[in-house]
């Protein structure tokens, strides 16, 4: 099924297969109107588009937030389908970076982050704070491990958000509009930690309006709107030769 | 921020017609009305002084006040278990489930209490409970054992109406402590569900983790009003002749004909109870206003 994927890395095999996938949440208004794609393993795929046209709800489906009328979705050779335990394991290979970041406000950062090595990996709470410290320290926020998170400034948030989705030893990490809800001088220290992650190897989908910074990390580029797929490409070309019409004027009016 | 508190000419006005008013009340009852005070007969009723055994022992009144205060704390335990059940119940994703936590509720919040007292007292005192043989069971329990008992449930000789009547108050007060731990449980933000998904987390790690704690926070000052409705309902089952402080008033009313000196005092007795409640309650609001 695999032949027809172009690319430098078409012998590797996608760890990220979409196929023809369309979802409404109303009567015939698609949100998603027949979306394919495919990420290879340690590629960033970066998602544009304007707002309203479907990324969120795109990124939602490919670890089953959201269902799909149509098409298949296929993680690390799993299929998304009804089945509870495909599910589980994709849930499980999956983190996910909302843009609201959505810590768990009654625990402590360093019980954020212990706590799905906890239930979902069975870890000692030995084992788990050890791991979570390096995380933390990673991400530059080790001093506050301690605190609750309404204590935190929004990057700070948004930071311990990323350890805490590390934490699981995602093979795949969703980045939903990550920057959106910081203050300005904050955008730079999330992106500086989502930067470090795509030089480590990780395999990514990130959805962001933040131009030079998405020329920067990825691989390749995928414009949407209205739900549809208007162009995909290597990340060069996306940016230098874009073929369509509507991609040139959605970046003129970006960039 | 606290509000600060001062007083404008008009408030003095008003307080001061209002003194005046009270005054007035006052001289009539105190001059006036056509009732003999007998105040100082009430103290007897509080407290005596056992002559056999020497000492100060409890009388109707304070019996009573022990009698709401046992009824009060298991009828409130048993209603907030039941009341949680009947709120995930009513959650579940089993349509069955949630069709029976919802006519249950329904049932209880739309009948008149005493009614709901009388259906399941007479059920449960009448034809459940003596099938269970209480006060024998308890009467073959080594005396220390008794002795627990009886501090914890009152008189074994009349357990099994004490039970009924707990089981009754807690039927139909779980029904609000259910509406209240739901309406908790569905304010906390679908974002932490999805959080919570995204972790890999399952349905029921995502609940005792994430949606309770919070929930429970949120539920504790309107919980806590409730329990404190609790105690002032516990005055229904005196219809059932359950000897807690209202049936304790009316059995001494018609003995004394000292109506209004035995409700006034009653009257204050229950305020004992649920004052310190209700200010506990007020800083609980306020504290998690705050955070
Ligand atoms: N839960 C939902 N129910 C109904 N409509 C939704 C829901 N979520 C998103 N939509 C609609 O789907 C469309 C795409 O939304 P979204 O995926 O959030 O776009 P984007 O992230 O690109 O801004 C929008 O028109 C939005 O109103
Ligand atoms: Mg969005």
């Amino acid at each position: 099924m695999n032949e027809n994927a172009s690319g430098l890395k078409s012998q590797v095999q996608p760890i990220v297969v979409v196929d023809s996938i369309s979802k409404s949440f109303t009567h015939n208004v698609k949100v998603l109107d027949n979306v394919s794609t495919r990420v290879t393993k340690g590629d960033v795929l970066v998602i544009i588009g304007p707002s309203g046209s479907g990324k969120s709800t795109f990124l939602r489906c490919l670890n089953g937030l959201e269902d799909i009328d149509q098409g298949t979705i296929l993680i690390d050779g799993i299929p998304l389908d009804d089945h509870e335990k495909n599910r589980l394991k994709i849930r499980r290979e999956v983190g996910m970076v909302f843009q609201s970041f959505h810590l768990f406000p009654h625990m402590t950062v360093l019980e954020n982050v212990n706590l799905a090595q906890k239930l979902v990996r069975k870890k000692s709470k030995i084992e788990a704070t050890q791991l979570s410290k390096d995380l933390l320290q990673k991400v530059g926020v080790d001093d506050k491990a301690a605190v609750y998170p309404n204590e935190l400034s929004g990057g700070q948030q948004q930071r311990v958000a990323i350890a805490r989705a590390l934490a699981l030893m995602p093979k795949i990490m969703l980045f939903d509009e990550a920057t959106s809800a910081l203050d300005p001088e904050m955008i730079g220290e999330v992106l500086d930690v989502i930067r470090d992650l795509a030089n480590d190897g990780m395999t990514m989908v990130v959805v962001t309006h933040e131009m030079g910074f998405a020329r920067e990390v990825s691989d390749r580029v995928l414009f949407m709107e209205h739900g549809c797929v208007i162009e995909e490409a290597p990340t060069e070309r996306f940016f230098q030769q874009p073929a369509q019409e509507r991609t040139r004027a959605f970046l003129r009016k970006i960039l | 921020m606290h509000k600060r508190v001062f007083y404008t000419p008009l408030d003095f006005i008003l307080i001061s017609l209002l003194l005046a008013a009270a005054g007035y009340v006052f001289y009539r009852i105190a001059f006036h009305l056509d009732y003999s005070w007998n105040w100082h007969v009430i103290p007897q009723y509080l407290f005596r002084y056992d002559v056999e055994r020497g000492r100060w022992v409890s009388n109707y009144l304070i019996d009573g006040l022990v009698t709401t205060i046992r009824l009060s704390l298991w009828a409130g335990i048993l209603a907030l278990v039941l009341g949680f059940f009947f709120a995930v119940m009513r959650l579940s994703s089993s349509l069955f489930l949630r069709l029976f936590a919802r006519c249950y509720i329904e049932l209880m919040r739309n009948l008149p209490p005493v009614v709901i007292i009388f259906l399941f007292y007479f059920f449960l005192a009448d034809q459940f409970l003596p099938l269970l043989h209480l006060e024998q069971v308890v009467s073959r329990l080594p005396p220390p054992l008794q002795r627990i008992e009886e501090f914890l449930f009152g008189d074994p000789a009349i357990l099994s109406p004490f039970v009924s009547a707990m089981i009754t108050l807690a039927a139909f007060e779980s029904a609000y402590v259910a509406e209240i731990f739901r309406a908790g449980i569905e304010s906390v933000e679908n974002h932490q569900r999805e959080a919570a998904y995204a972790l890999g987390l399952k349905n029921h790690q995502t609940m005792r983790h994430i949606i309770l704690p919070q929930a429970l926070i949120r539920v504790l000052p309107p919980l806590s009003g409730q329990l404190i409705s609790l105690i002032k309902d516990s005055a229904i089952v005196s219809v059932i002749s359950i000897q807690e402080l209202t049936y304790q008033g009316t059995q001494l009313m018609a003995s004394t004909y000292m109506t209004i000196e035995v409700w006034t005092t009653i009257a204050l007795l229950y305020l004992l109870l649920t004052f310190p409640c209700s200010v506990m309650v007020s800083y609980l609001e306020s504290r998690f206003a705050r955070s």
